[in-house]
């Protein structure tokens, strides 16, 4: 069952088409991967999914609603988390604190019980912790819990913004490069988790990604795109060989 | 040694340890055993730090958490300052005046905060002072409200005991409402509103995508500090017993700014620092200005330039204020001597450079 499509989707940004017109659906539970070169549109479409970018033309249907008019701080109460390419973390903050913002939009105190700290809004606040608390033992982030996001080395924060993700507890998520700037091992330690994100947690995940093993490992599906159309869509496999891709990728 | 925390409930209570509950009550206590010894000039003077202690508050929520500059703040106190003059002259009760001070100038922060939506840095920061300079001429043109270049004498009410007119009634006042704004700052800080003040400073368009409304939180972060800002006016009324327009200018707001930067920009406690420090700069210059070498002491502009200096130098060498300096220093002596030197000294930052645009 299709859990997220796009149809026909369309954003040109004056003269450059960085994504020209594509269709696609997501069922649900799957790994879905979009690779492609550096400018493809792969970005584009992530900032499209999140609202940050109004389409020029076509559709968004996330379990068959239409959402491409929400606005931005919309998208993750409906169910939609995303990470970004070059982490969007809160630097100023601890760990802890940039997990519980993911709980945000679960938040339904008003401003003024927030004011008063009411005795529902401290609740609240112990439930949310929980839920972080959890997302935490399962990205092994005890030890950094309470450290400021400016003082953990890059690979700790690629893994904090999974887990912000995680903390909206999304049915969809959406993972821009999740590997990029990491070694052998700390990209294993993403596929397993993004494994068990898909397994365990029934998270269907929409994955941009560059390191083809990573892709082959762990998604159903695999998307090619350049100047942003299709280039191709099936298995790892099947994409790996189309002659158009592998054009695209030897720059031809 | 760090406290170890048992439970999450316990990370939610305004002051978890003991050490900070001792510190707190050894504070009020002090702030009440005052008076009792205190001469009238120097009450007069502490209530002032309380008042700008208040408005530290309110600024440190805009700037220091939600990371929007404001050049502004003077005119959100006027406005606090004027509404609770004039209705006070008008007969209308202390208890009703002050706090329509405080929220007309959260309008004020509505009217500048929904415009400047879409501003940062320096926009902003030029957005704000002529939002600032703006007030600043209604207070002198409107005349028939504000008494324009005239001024405008502040009546007296009294509060219960409180005479409002003596040092000492003002003193208890301003402390009392130091006490009450910040408790709701820091209930707003432990709450999922602060954590998304702190998520706009952090990174906008993640903000966004963890369901904040920026649009929303942003002017609400303007009308909380505007508020807070007014209310500090009200008091601040009865310190000068006479308001003129030219109180509530630039220099003014330029002192808030310093306020916050030297106190520690992201602690409540820095806006108390910053009030008691920018309260006794001018006190130390009065001593100081016969024994200065060159005339330096009698200079024009001495003052002004004084307070730029610092900020400047404050920015540079110590960011993080005295807040930030002294919580080094605790931590120094609860580490010791296991302290490393680098324990304060970030993690070399990654690139922004493919953000979205
Ligand atoms: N905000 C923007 N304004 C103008 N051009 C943009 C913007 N965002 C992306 N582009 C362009 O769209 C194309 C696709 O970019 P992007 O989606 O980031 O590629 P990638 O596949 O590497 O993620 C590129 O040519 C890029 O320069
Ligand atoms: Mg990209």
């Amino acid at each position: 069952m299709s859990l997220f499509a796009v149809e026909d989707l369309a954003l040109h940004f004056g003269g450059i088409r960085a994504v020209d017109g594509i269709s696609f659906d997501v069922r649900d539970g799957e790994v879905f991967a979009i690779i492609g070169p550096n400018g493809a549109g792969k970005t584009t479409i992530f900032n499209l999914i999140s609202r940050l970018y109004q389409p020029t033309s076509g559709r968004l249907i996330f379990r068959g609603q239409d959402i491409t008019r929400r606005p931005p701080h919309v998208v993750a109460s409906l169910g939609i988390a995303r990470t970004f390419q070059n982490i969007e973390l809160f630097a100023n903050a601890t760990l802890l604190q940039n997990l519980l913002i993911g709980r945000h939009s679960h938040v339904s105190a008003s401003i003024l019980s927030q004011i008063l700290y009411t005795p529902a809004v401290r609740r609240a606040e112990i439930a949310h912790r929980g839920r972080a608390e959890e997302v935490i033992a399962f990205l092994g982030l005890e030890r950094h819990r309470d450290r400021l996001i400016a003082d953990l080395p890059y690979g700790i924060r690629k893994v904090v913004e999974i887990g912000r993700a995680l903390c909206i507890d999304p049915r969809l998520l959406l993972l821009d490069e999740p590997s990029s700037g990491l070694n052998v091992e700390e990209t294993q330690e993403i596929a397993a988790w993004i494994d068990e994100i898909r397994g365990t947690l029934g998270v269907t995940v929409i994955m941009v990604e560059h390191d083809m093993s990573l892709v082959s490992a762990v998604s159903d599906r695999v998307m090619a795109l350049n100047y942003g159309r299709i280039l191709a869509l099936g298995t790892a496999a099947e994409v790996q060989r189309d002659p158009e891709v592998v054009r695209a990728y030897l720059g031809g | 040694m760090r406290p170890i925390r048992t439970s999450y409930a316990q990370d939610l209570t305004l002051l978890p340890t003991t050490g900070s509950r001792v510190r707190v009550a050894l504070v009020t206590g002090v702030a009440l055993a005052i008076p009792a010894f205190a001469g009238e000039f120097y009450l007069g003077e502490l209530a002032a730090v309380f008042i700008f202690a208040i408005a530290g508050v309110g600024m440190m929520l805009l700037s220091g958490y939600t990371g929007l500059v404001s050049l502004g703040q003077a005119a959100f106190l006027g406005i606090g300052a004027y509404t609770n003059a004039v209705l006070l002259a008008r007969g209308v009760p202390l208890i009703l005046s002050l706090p329509s001070g405080a929220m007309l100038a959260g309008l004020a922060g509505v009217a500048i905060g929904i415009p400047t939506l879409r501003m940062s840095g320096l926009y902003l920061a030029i957005a704000t002072l002529a939002f600032g300079s703006i007030v600043g001429t209604i207070f002198q043109k409107w005349e028939g409200v504000t008494g324009g270049f005239g001024g405008f004498p502040v009546v007296s009410p009294t509060l219960g005991p409180l005479i409002l007119d003596s040092p000492r009634g003002l003193y208890f006042l301003s402390l009392a409402m130091l006490g009450l704004v910040l408790l709701v700052a820091a209930n707003i800080l432990r709450s999922p509103l602060g954590r998304s003040l702190v998520a706009i400073h952090g990174s906008e368009i993640s903000a966004q995508s963890m369901g904040v409304n920026l649009a929303v939180t942003k002017t609400l972060s303007f009308a909380i500090s505007a508020a807070i800002t007014g209310l500090a006016g009200g008091l601040f009324a009865h310190y000068v017993h006479f308001l003129a327009p030219d109180s509530f200018d630039l220099v003014l707001s330029i002192q808030f700014v310093t306020m916050i930067v030297v106190g520690g920009l992201g602690s409540l406690s820095g806006a108390i620092y910053g009030a008691i420090f920018i309260r006794l700069l001018p006190q130390g210059i009065a001593l100081l200005r016969d024994d200065l070498p060159l005339g330096i002491g009698h200079m024009p502009g001495l003052e002004p330039s004084l307070f730029g200096l610092i900020l400047v130098l404050f920015i540079i060498f110590e960011p993080q204020g005295v807040a930030g300096r002294l919580s080094k220093i605790a931590h120094y002596w609860s580490a010791f001597p296991l302290h490393r030197r680098a324990t304060f000294q970030r993690q070399k930052s990654y690139t922004r450079s493919e953000r979205v645009r």
